[in-house]
């Protein structure tokens, strides 16, 4: 197995505020990594600093063994990392057809037909294909996950970064987009997971990484994490967010 | 009571070559005020530090002075320099460098009133920063200059009449022209008052149409 991402000795800081100290984590092909911890201690800043929205102060990113600190394609490397975000991020001037359509046609410079065979395959497997020209505002938040999901597909990304894709949602809506990530998960896509739904980490996760103040507490399968968790901080997170 | 607005009706041919200068002026102000305003925006939210900072000066320098002062130094003071502009030139310059101020702060505004998550999502798509603006941010931010750029619109077809000064002969400077000749100032001013008034309500009625065509999308 081939190692796609790769993190050294990351430092990462807001002004004075240190998020990342020496941070280190290697993603596997095909792993599935799952990454829980306090607010604030740093996950959503890992996940943006893998496809660059936040630039690094100290240590190196390889991403398929090249570092993405050299900004020449930026962009190119950003079509291989999907990313799904908490508040979905649509694009409300466009349609749910459009929105998946928008990058494979201004960044791949697709042709439209071929570009809308696409969005309409996605939004088909995501379970939306009568949503199609729907704007976001007339969508449900699963919905409109499923479609940011299948927005960040559409460029047919060889990883998917998720930040907390459910916890903008209503309970009774959550169920319908971890479905979709599951599919994908079963598909053989390399995944990094920002959630707090346990049942889902248990399911899918290859391994999960507990975050603490800007570094990896604990990490281990899911079952080692969530039932003999040897940091007093990983216990005292888990009792926490168990009520 | 001798008001006489006969005069008035005798002069509306001459009145309206105002109005229609008046219309040009305004219109070139706008068009190259709008070029000054999308480029000082620009700058103004780029993270390059000159761009920034000239960007910062010319809305400070501008919005903190006058724009009779400004139309002046264009038209009366750059000959000192050996720069000597036609007077059609320096009116429409003088006023688009104003207005163009303001609106520079109207679409810095607009930009940044677009949610940020929306640039994000976009480049983690792999878009360029200007396929960004240009598909995702630009369209969202129209929504939110409209209002604030009819506004300026108007306040410029108004400050237009600052031309008359230097010697361009739109709507006021015909009206005071008139008023040499037939000493009917009362008549003339309130004239002349109601054509600025109809051209900018034949303006706000054309925005507010547009406007609502926008909130229906
Ligand atoms: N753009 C930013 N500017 C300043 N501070 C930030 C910024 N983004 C995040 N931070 C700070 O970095 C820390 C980690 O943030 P984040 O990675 O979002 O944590 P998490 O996702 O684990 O809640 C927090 O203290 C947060 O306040
Ligand atoms: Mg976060």
């Amino acid at each position: 197995m081939s190692c796609i991402v790769e993190m050294k000795h990351v430092f990462k800081s807001f002004g004075a505020v240190e998020v990342l100290k020496d941070f280190n984590l290697q993603l596997t092909e095909g792993e599935k990594v799952v990454i829980i911890g306090p607010s604030g201690s740093g996950k959503s800043t890992v996940l943006r600093c893998i496809n660059r929205l936040e630039t690094i102060q100290a240590g190196t990113i390889c991403f398929e063994g090249q570092e993405i600190n050299d900004q020449s394609n930026l962009c190119a490397l950003r079509t291989h990392i999907g990313m799904v975000f908490q508040r979905f991020n649509l694009f409300p001037h466009k349609t749910t057809l459009e929105n998946i359509m928008e990058a494979p046609l201004i960044v791949k410079k697709m042709s439209p037909a071929e570009a809308e065979k696409i969005a309409v395959e996605l939004l088909a497997r995501v379970g939306l294909a009568d949503k199609r020209d729907s704007y976001p505002r007339e969508l449900s938040g699963g919905q409109q996950q499923r479609v940011a999901i299948a927005r960040a597909l559409a460029m047919n990304p060889k990883i998917m970064l998720f930040d907390e894709p459910t916890s903008a949602l209503d309970p009774e809506l959550v169920g319908e987009v971890l479905g979709v990530m599951k599919d994908l998960a079963r598909e053989g896509m390399t995944m990094v997971v920002v959630t707090h739904e346990m049942a889902f980490a248990r399911e899918v996760a290859d391994r999960v990484i507990f975050m603490d103040q800007g570094i990896i507490m604990e990490e281990g399968t899911p079952a080692k994490i969530f039932e003999a968790p040897t940091q007093e901080r990983t216990q005292i997170f888990l009792k926490r967010i168990r009520h | 009571m001798n008001l006489d607005y006969s005069v008035v009706f005798a002069k509306i041919p001459i009145l309206l070559e105002g109005c229609w200068v008046t219309l040009q002026i305004s219109f070139f102000a706008l068009l190259l005020g709008m070029v000054f305003g999308i480029a000082g925006a620009l700058c103004r939210i780029s993270s390059n530090k000159v761009l920034n900072s000239g960007a910062f000066f010319y809305v400070w320098v501008i919005r903190g002075t006058p724009v009779m002062v400004q139309l002046f130094i264009l038209y009366f003071g750059l000959p000192q320099l050996g720069i000597r502009l036609p007077s059609m030139v320096a009116g429409v310059l003088g006023l688009a460098i104003n207005t163009g101020a303001y609106i520079t702060e109207i679409i810095r505004a607009g930009i940044q009133a677009v949610d940020r998550g929306q640039m994000e999502a976009a480049l983690s798509l792999g878009m360029s920063y200007r396929q960004a603006m240009r598909r995702i941010i630009g369209p969202q931010a129209v929504k939110f200059c409209i209002p604030p750029l009819v506004n300026q619109f108007i306040m410029t077809l108004k400050n237009s009449s600052i031309a008359s000064l230097v010697t361009i002969t739109e709507l006021f400077r015909t009206g005071e022209q008139i008023i040499y000749t037939t000493f009917r100032s009362f008549e003339v001013y309130t004239a002349v008052a109601v054509f600025y008034l109809i051209m900018n309500s034949v303006f706000m009625v054309i925005a507010d149409k547009l406007e609502r065509r926008m909130a229906r999308q």
